[in-house]
């Protein structure tokens, strides 16, 4: 199937992420992975602490681990398509960073992502998809945010390639 | 709907997001990173497509009071929550988006990026307790809360129960905005394309004289 042998057109593919979309912020709300993201990390503490977690005000406050939230199952939609999609052209198979260093960005990438999403509410596809788009005060914060981050973020990157 | 039926949507919207995405190779992380060093706009483009879509189509609906537009209060937290976001998805090489599509096509290091982000949250969670800032949703009043470094809620819906505008009026000024940055891109790219033409025949020029 053709689809599956050349590379779709990303605009023709975000065009129609962005008609679905439309759909969910009628269904339930628009498209976003952060909540879905911290449900989840609830869910994983939950595990190992038990009850001892509601202990901790932010889960017992802000986000009680549940695990019919909604936006858990986009973030394991995303997983399942992609997974799908790499099987179906031929484009899985196990790969990794080969160097320390790689291993080093991404811990720290990782650990400010999720920093970040959990002091601003919101990731990067509320950001964009969400927030910006209701034409929210906080989009427009976000957006700024984001472009300062990840202008900083290539000059860091920058000098790490130089080095 | 049934919070059931609203996983199953949710998880049918995320497979087709899921594959699309795998299929274009469409990375936000890229859409920013690549513009700012490369001068690249591949992602850019198709960002800003899906956000003039997005923009007309929420903007219409909220016309009207339909949909579920997302509600709590932004400020300080907001902007400094996505600055170091995007230095981490650049750190990373992946946002929320490709980290999930990159590990489904069995990538151990986005799945790594995605362990650290769950451990990330936790800490952040861990720390919250000590000052509660931001303020829980819960404790939100849509009004300015400045001791709190809050701006409030504020969105196209409330510009219209202000303004008596219609949300949809400040959403097209909107997408024309995007629609503007667009077309400026594509001058860039045609520009960048004269300017690899003309080089490539001085080059030819030289070899030949």
């Amino acid at each position: 199937m053709e689809f599956f042998r050349k590379t779709l057109d990303p605009v023709l593919a975000l065009a129609a992420i962005a008609v679905l979309d439309i759909f969910l912020f009628l269904v339930v709300g628009a498209w976003t992975v952060g909540g879905g993201e911290t449900m989840m990390t609830g869910l994983i503490a939950e595990v190992f602490l038990g009850d001892e977690l509601m202990r901790i005000p932010f889960w017992n406050l802000v986000f009680p681990p549940q695990v019919d939230y909604w936006k858990i199952y986009i973030s394991l939609g995303m997983f399942f398509g992609a997974f799908v999609g790499a099987v179906l052209s031929k484009e899985f198979y196990w790969r990794m960073p080969r160097h320390a260093s790689e291993w080093l960005l991404i811990t720290i990438g990782g650990l400010l992502m999720g920093v970040g999403i959990r002091l601003a509410f919101v990731c990067n596809v509320s950001t964009f998809f969400g927030l910006s788009a209701e034409m929210n005060l906080g989009g427009y914060l976000a957006i700024s945010g984001i472009f300062a981050g990840a202008w900083v973020g290539s000059l860091i990157y920058k000098r790490i390639l130089e080095a | 709907m049934s919070t059931v039926a609203e996983c199953l949507v949710a998880f049918v919207f995320g497979s087709v997001v899921g594959l699309l995405v795998q299929r274009s190779r469409f990375c936000n992380t890229a859409a920013l990173r690549d513009a700012i060093m490369f001068k690249t706009y591949r992602n850019t483009k198709a960002l800003l497509v899906a956000m003039m879509i997005l923009t007309i189509g929420f903007t219409a609906f909220m016309t009207v009071g339909a949909g579920h537009p997302l509600e709590f209060d932004v400020g300080l937290n907001t902007f400094a929550g996505l600055f170091l976001f995007g230095i981490g998805m650049v750190l990373a090489g992946a946002c929320t988006v490709s980290t999930w599509v990159k590990a489904g096509e069995g990538n151990l290091g986005a799945v790594w990026a995605l362990l650290f982000t769950f451990v990330g949250m936790f800490l952040f969670s861990l720390v919250w307790g000590w000052n509660y800032w931001p303020p829980a949703p819960s404790s939100m009043t849509g009004e300015p809360n400045l001791p709190a470094l809050q701006l409030g809620f504020a969105n196209a819906r409330t510009l219209q129960d202000k303004l008596g505008i219609p949300a949809i009026v400040f959403g097209l000024v909107q997408a024309g905005v995007l629609l503007a940055i667009y077309r400026a891109i594509l001058r860039r790219e045609r520009a960048q394309q004269a300017q690899h033409e003309r080089q490539r025949a001085e080059a030819v020029n030289g070899q030949t004289a």
